[in-house]
């Protein structure tokens, strides 16, 4: 029965999504509110009852799933991520005329999704798990029906996400003629006997590049600009925190086997080693030339793709989830802001559009201050510490060129992330646009992630050692 | 009988390709081709996989040829293609020919024995039951989240807007 239990998480969220669709379909218009409060308590509902698990190691179905407690830092990151993400499209989908039940839904799939993927070491759950991730997140981007951006974004998303997806199928059916199994656990026996097999490289390859299309790596990343532009604003914060996050966790359990120093496995690193170089200098160059902020968000979201590989290479897991989790707060901080920029169905996310901000609305300036220097990396934001932690390990295991790669990068990014901040505060002109600052749910959720950002720039020390416990309870290979 | 039906649906299916080449109309091409899946699907049975056969005929001639036709009736051509007339074309192709045709004479001759690839029970509705039923329960129960986010998707996309 315990061990029923431990599919709970996953449960309340699919079990929430129905009863909002039957909801939509037979209760009343004027109980729409009921929507919104289900889908938040089942997200808080999942958050809970993943962490009544902590430690128990817990798992269903013959072990293809399991509730580690990685697992469980991540249900409870994803839960956070929708919880926020729902809050701030609160008055967004009235203005923006998707009020429907279906997007609760849809979002509530997608996380489950992300769930999935993240509580398996079986190929195929991994797999079906980012199918129901990408098939909810393509529509979700076209939620704006009337709108011709978001329906090219839908359209853009599912062909590309689709090519991505048979590549990975493709790697799988490799890896299985190989490896003759599904689970990372037998794959890794396999491997260890025959090194250098031409089909399980192929493989692992095309694996490679399904994910690296998910994360937004460099050779991957055409689609993300026009998809985070055109998607609706809070789906743009979900997807540049959600689909990442649980990318990167299930590229660290399926590398963990491959990048054992002992083994020393050099083509994969070299491998790993380009495609971080080439997104961090791609992503920040590029975003150097955007004049629309949430495009030069989405840019900024390819260059952390990169340092993110960094501790995939290592095999720094508490670096990863701490950047992981700084990135959450920093991002949806800085989307709720462009949220508050976009009133009665119209987005001003141009740059000229924030000129003058700080005297209009000195507390949204300073706040998305603190967000862009967060995500620039100085002291004492989260931005900083994550960085600090991914490069400083990444240096202890001689990485020192690309760390290099990586500093320099990122005093390219103080460049154009500071260049926001000089029009809110430095601007002689002042934008006329409408400023939505009075909406109390989003000041609730840009306090809560200004907390969130200094809280872990500052006093990181209780939640490095959550995560540090979670990474140390993984079993050794 | 079975030596029968077996060139029977051989000729019906290597018929139907053919003519699904050398016709030059959409709609007479989607509907050979559904013919030669149908025909495929027999071939299958008669080989005793009666769940290949059946899946074959489901998916391909059902699932996939209403995805053409409605390809085809949305991109809504009028007139025919015209006849090719490019020479390099018809090089290519010939020169793929040759390539496939060695490579299936070579297929063929490195093939193992039936009894070897298979066991009796392959592709046998009962034992896949089983694996869906047992080890791979959960994939399962997943996919069926997955077709309600695309049916939910779709659904919403595809509604016209309201009040």
């Amino acid at each position: 029965m315990n061990e029923f239990a431990s599919l709970s998480p996953l449960l309340i969220l699919v079990g929430a999504s129905l009863i909002i669709l039957l909801l939509e379909a037979f209760g009343q218009w004027s109980k729409r509110w009921l929507h919104s409060l289900i889908a938040l308590a089942s997200l808080g509902g999942c958050a809970i009852f993943a962490a009544t698990f902590w430690g128990k190691g817990a798992g269903y179905f013959q072990g293809t799933y399991t509730l580690d407690n990685i697992a469980i830092l991540m249900t409870v990151l994803f839960s956070l991520a929708g919880f926020l993400v729902i809050l701030v499209s609160l008055s967004y989908m009235i203005q923006h005329g998707f009020n429907r039940g279906e997007y609760f839904s849809l979002l509530l799939f997608a996380v489950s999704g992300l769930i999935i993927m993240t509580t398996s070491e079986d190929l195929i759950v991994i797999f079906l798990g980012l199918e129901t991730l990408s098939v909810a997140s393509y529509v979700l981007a076209g939620l704006k029906k009337e709108d011709e951006k978001s329906s090219e974004a839908a359209i853009k998303y599912f062909l590309l996400g689709s090519l991505a997806s048979s590549f990975l199928v493709l790697g799988l059916a490799f890896i299985f003629i190989h490896s003759q199994s599904f689970s990372l656990k037998e794959i890794s026996f396999v491997i260890d006997k025959s090194e250098n097999s031409p089909l399980f490289l192929i493989g692992f390859s095309l694996v490679l590049i399904g994910f690296g299309f998910k994360v937004a790596l460099v050779p991957f990343h055409m689609w993300t600009p026009d998809v985070y532009q055109g998607a609706p604003t809070p789906i743009t914060a979900f997807f540049s925190v959600g689909p990442k996050a649980a990318g990167f966790l299930v590229l660290f359990r399926l590398l963990r086997p491959f990048l054992e120093p002992i083994f020393s496995r050099q083509n994969l690193q070299i491998i790993l080693w380009l495609l971080s170089a080439l997104t961090m200098i791609v992503g920040n160059l590029v975003a150097l030339r955007q004049k629309n902020v949430k495009r030069l968000l989405a840019y900024s979201s390819i260059a952390h793709a990169g340092y993110l590989t960094i501790a995939l290479m290592t095999q720094d897991g508490q670096g990863l989830i701490f950047y992981l989790l700084a990135y959450l707060f920093m991002n949806i901080g800085a989307f709720s802001i462009l949220i508050a920029l976009s009133p009665n169905g119209q987005e001003f996310h141009e740059l000229d559009d924030f000129n003058g901000l700080a005297t209009r609305a000195p507390w949204l300036a300073a706040s998305m201050s603190v967000f862009l220097v967060s995500l620039a990396g100085f002291p004492p934001t989260a931005g900083f510490l994550a960085k600090f932690y991914v490069f400083s390990t990444a240096v202890r295991q001689g990485y020192t060129g690309l760390v290099i790669i990586a500093v320099l990068t990122s005093l390219i990014s103080v460049f154009y992330y500071l260049r926001i901040i000089v029009h809110m505060y430095m601007s002689k002109q002042i934008s006329k646009i409408t400023i939505k600052a009075d909406d109390p749910i989003l000041l609730v959720v840009i306090f809560f992630c200004l907390y969130g950002v200094l809280q872990l720039g500052l006093f990181p020390g209780r939640v490095l050692t959550l995560i540090q416990k979670a990474v140390l309870s993984l079993p050794p290979l | 009988m079975a030596t029968f039906l077996f060139y029977l649906l051989s000729i019906i299916t290597v018929a139907s390709v053919v003519a699904m080449i050398f016709s030059r109309h959409q709609a007479h091409n989607a509907l050979l081709l559904a013919v030669a899946f149908t025909s495929l699907g027999g071939l299958f049975a008669l080989l005793q996989a009666p769940f290949i056969a059946t899946v074959q005929i489901i998916i391909y001639a059902g699932a996939i040829m209403v995805l053409f036709i409605f390809v085809i009736m949305m991109i809504d051509l009028r007139q025919p293609f015209p006849p090719l007339r490019k020479k390099w074309v018809f090089a290519l192709g010939a020169l793929l020919i040759v390539v496939i045709f060695f490579e299936l004479i070579m297929v063929i001759k490195s093939f193992p024995t039936a009894s070897k690839a298979t066991n009796l029970d392959f592709g046998h509705p009962a034992s896949l039951g089983k694996l869906l039923f047992s080890k791979y329960l959960y994939p399962f129960e997943i996919t069926s989240i997955l077709i309600v986010a695309a049916m939910v998707g779709s659904l919403y996309l595809a509604r016209r807007k309201e009040r």
